[in-house]
């Protein structure tokens, strides 16, 4: 049996990672990994509570949407990128320091 | 009778409307607007001779209507400031009243014929309505501030008719004189009203009799150190105004001077009406007179005002010359009678005097009228030209001279007895009482001489004997003369034929003069704090009450044994005024026309008295030459000076000076502390603060998220621990 301690060791790891991610990387496309990576943290949290301590299935639902935004923010994300290339030629992040142009 | 608005409203708003209308109307329509004007005064006659035959039917001494409405109200809790107006009807005001309309009646109707060639005819007019409305409101004031607003309103009028030629040389100074030498009193009067207003919370006459019977007028006040009587500074003041309008010695100077005006305006206004209103103003007065202890001053006012005058009208050639100063003269008498204590017969005089010399008056126009000339010593025989004139004046002149069964031996008489009485009783009276004989005789002699100059003897100039218009009958001409010379009887006035209750005629209304007009007694004064009043509205709202008829007293409140001795020396008193007027007429006849004594003798032999007369005793080279010129100019000059070369120089410019001084000091502390300071400060730290701030926001992401991670961890280890 993994204990609640493993899964909430795992899912710090993952959240460091994707801060660590999200901070070190000037890659934009790399940022987004980065907040994947957060949000796959919090929701292997909501897994790991709702079997553990609650029993029902609403951490699992929670994951579920988690993914579900997940997904819908990195096509966003990617959206955003794509134009900003176009815009700027580069997807480096500090190219995106502007307010306009 | 109903007393409201549209039966006592009329009076005074018949002639006012007539007067608004008119001003526009005079100088398209003159003969409307001559119609109109004439109308509306005929119609305030048939009001007021409803009210005076209201009071004639009653016939009761205490009948009185006091209608009142709220002009305004300031009053602020404990603070009571209410000012009311409202008409106040009692016998004295309806039989002004009838005397005002009926006498305004007859000489706009002789207006009509008199002022017809005048290029401003109806412009005449218009400032007749104007000044009969203001009369007639006056007359129906209850209170001392709306008579002011009325009695300055007249003031005005009689100013615009004084210079009414204004192309006439003198005529513009003669009006600007009568209306400051008026206003000298008119001064003094609105004092007394603000005393009045002062001690009794109101100027209404009911409510200070009221206040005077209750002793609030007792104090004093305390000038510099000097304690002056509240009631006799009050008194002084409100008959200052009567002076002034009354024209009594030393401010009578205006009234010869107004004679300028056309000659039924002088009438009007400047003999029966407007002048007699000053002393109508002391009538009402009466019991703060009595109060203020004045009536001695008053009295020896009018005895030197009417002998003064009277010897000026002596020497004067000018034929309303001589009727200005005997007006001065017999206004002298009714302030005798005010002086006297005499009320009702003041207030008699008042009314056939007015009568009288407004019949004077148009006589002196009819003439003026057809020989086109005023100075007496180019008439002379003009009793065959002008018959019905000579007729009216004849017994205008018995009525002024006091021959006995005259309206003015009736009144001028009980005046005269009544001042011999206190004489006898007081002796610092006598020389009222001797003025006053002394009076009478000048004025029979004065009046006669005007009439034996005018129509007696062979003319004197022949071209304008030839050239004077025949006169005849006309209703506008000289039917207004006759029908005031008709109500010169005495009879009329005193229902006797002699004043002295001795020839009786209408039964049991004889005597209604003095059975009807009592004076306020001052021991009955508090009763008027009860004294009713109700609002005025287009309904009558007062208690129906059948008062007792008055009765004649013989004894006129006075014990039988005081009567009879006041009784014998009124009897003295009058047969003294039927010598005195015989004496005079009798003087002037063997002077005119008898020729047996020579005027010239009487002039050479006093030249130096008739020099004085002539210049009429020095009081326009007084006022003029000494007052005006040396005092008041060169202190005028003195303060322009003052005001030039100090208040502007130093106090104007100073002002500016330090102003700009000021302004400079304030424009650098603006520049330099405001804006460079403040305002400028404010951005620059603001800016100072942003380049700071700014650093922080780079627009790099990653560094906010750096930010945002270690707050929020510092927060929750924070919590943590």
């Amino acid at each position: 049996m993994i204990s609640l301690g493993a899964y909430l060791g795992i899912s710090f790891i993952l959240f460091i990672c994707g801060i660590m991610v999200m901070i070190a990387r000037k890659n934009i496309i790399a940022i987004l990994l980065g907040i994947e990576l957060i949000l796959n943290a919090s929701a292997l949290n909501f897994a790991a509570y709702t079997k553990f301590v609650n029993g029902n299935l609403e951490g699992h639902i929670m994951a579920l949407f988690i993914i579900i935004t997940a997904a819908a923010e990195s096509a966003v994300g990617l959206g955003i990128v794509i134009r900003f290339f176009q815009l700027r030629e580069s997807i480096h992040i500090d190219d995106a320091s502007t307010l306009q142009n | 009778m109903d007393y409201t608005i549209s039966t006592v409203a009329p009076i005074v708003l018949l002639p006012f409307f007539a007067f608004v209308i008119n001003v526009f109307l005079a100088k398209r329509v003159p003969l409307a607007a001559v119609a109109i004007s004439t109308l509306a005064i005929f119609g305030s006659f048939i009001c007021a001779f409803r009210i005076f035959l209201d009071f004639q039917n009653v016939y009761a001494v205490g009948y009185h209507i006091h209608k009142v409405f709220t002009w305004f109200d300031l009053s602020a809790g404990e603070h009571l400031f209410k000012v009311n107006m409202g008409i106040y009807i009692d016998n004295m005001t309806a039989v002004m009243l009838l005397m005002v309309t009926a006498v305004a009646t007859l000489i706009h109707v002789f207006s009509t014929w008199y002022m017809h060639d005048d290029e401003r005819f109806a412009r005449f007019f218009v400032y007749m309505s104007l000044f009969t409305s203001a009369m007639l409101g006056l007359v129906l004031s209850d209170n001392l501030l709306s008579m002011f607003i009325f009695w300055e309103l007249m003031g005005f009028c009689s100013y615009s008719l004084i210079g009414f030629y204004y192309e006439k040389e003198g005529a513009g100074n003669a009006s600007m004189k009568a209306f400051m030498t008026t206003r000298v009193g008119d001064v003094f009067f609105l004092l007394g009203i603000l005393i009045c207003w002062m001690i009794v919370g109101s100027t209404t006459f009911v409510d200070i009799y009221a206040a005077i019977g209750a002793g609030k007028f007792a104090g004093s006040f305390n000038v510099f150190g000097i304690a002056l009587p509240i009631a006799t500074v009050a008194a002084f003041s409100v008959f200052m105004g009567t002076m002034g309008k009354s024209a009594q010695f030393p401010i009578h100077v205006w009234l010869p001077d107004a004679m300028f005006g056309p000659t039924p305006c002088s009438a009007l206004i400047h003999a029966a009406t407007m002048v007699a209103a000053g002393v109508y103003l002391s009538l009402r007065m009466f019991p703060l007179m009595e109060a203020g202890h004045l009536l001695t001053f008053i009295a020896y006012i009018g005895a030197i005002t009417a002998f003064g005058a009277a010897t000026i009208a002596l020497i004067q050639t000018d034929i309303k010359a001589v009727l200005a100063y005997s007006t001065i003269s017999q206004l002298g008498y009714m302030v005798i009678g005010i002086g006297v204590g005499s009320y009702n017969a003041s207030f008699m005089h008042l009314i056939t005097h007015a009568v009288f010399k407004a019949c004077l008056f148009l006589s002196a126009g009819s003439v003026i009228h057809s020989i086109h000339c005023q100075e007496m010593p180019q008439m002379g025989g003009l009793r065959k030209k002008l018959p019905y004139t000579f007729f009216a004046m004849l017994l205008c002149c018995f009525a002024i001279a006091g021959v006995p069964f005259f309206s003015g031996f009736v009144s001028k008489d009980r005046i005269l007895g009544d001042a011999l009485v206190l004489a006898l009783e007081n002796p610092s009276y006598w020389g009222v009482a001797i003025l006053g004989f002394g009076g009478a005789l000048l004025t029979a002699f004065y009046m006669f001489r005007m009439l034996f100059l005018t129509f007696f003897g062979e003319p004197r100039d022949h071209h304008i004997y030839d050239h004077a218009h025949e006169e005849h009958i006309g209703w506008n001409s000289n039917v207004p003369l006759l029908i005031l010379s008709v109500f010169t009887l005495g009879l009329f006035y005193s229902g006797s034929f002699t004043g002295q209750g001795e020839i009786n005629l209408f039964g049991s209304k004889n005597e209604w003069f003095s059975t009807l007009i009592h004076k306020p007694e001052a021991s009955h004064l508090e009763h008027f704090a009860h004294y009713e009043h109700e609002d005025f509205g287009a309904t009558d709202t007062r208690d129906k009450v059948e008062l007792p008829k008055a009765q004649y007293d013989e004894n006129h409140g006075m014990d039988e044994h005081h009567a009879h001795w006041v009784h014998q020396i009124h009897h003295l008193g009058a047969i003294l005024s039927i010598l005195i007027a015989f004496s005079g007429i009798f003087m002037a006849y063997l002077m005119y026309i008898k020729k047996s004594v020579n005027p010239g003798w009487w002039a050479e032999t006093f030249a130096g008295w008739r020099r004085a007369l002539q210049n009429k005793y020095y009081f326009d080279d007084l006022y003029i030459n000494k007052i005006i010129q040396k005092g008041l100019l060169p202190f005028n000059d003195m303060l322009a000076k003052f005001d030039s070369q100090y208040y502007d120089k130093y106090v104007v410019d100073g002002t500016a000076v330090l102003n700009r001084w000021a302004f400079n000091v304030a424009r650098w502390f603006d520049n330099n502390i405001i804006d460079s300071g403040m305002v400028d400060g404010t951005g620059a730290s603001v800016r100072a603060v942003n380049l700071i701030l700014r650093t922080i926001q780079s627009g790099k992401i990653q560094l906010y998220f750096i930010v945002l991670i270690v707050v929020l961890g510092s927060y929750i280890l924070t919590l943590r621990f």
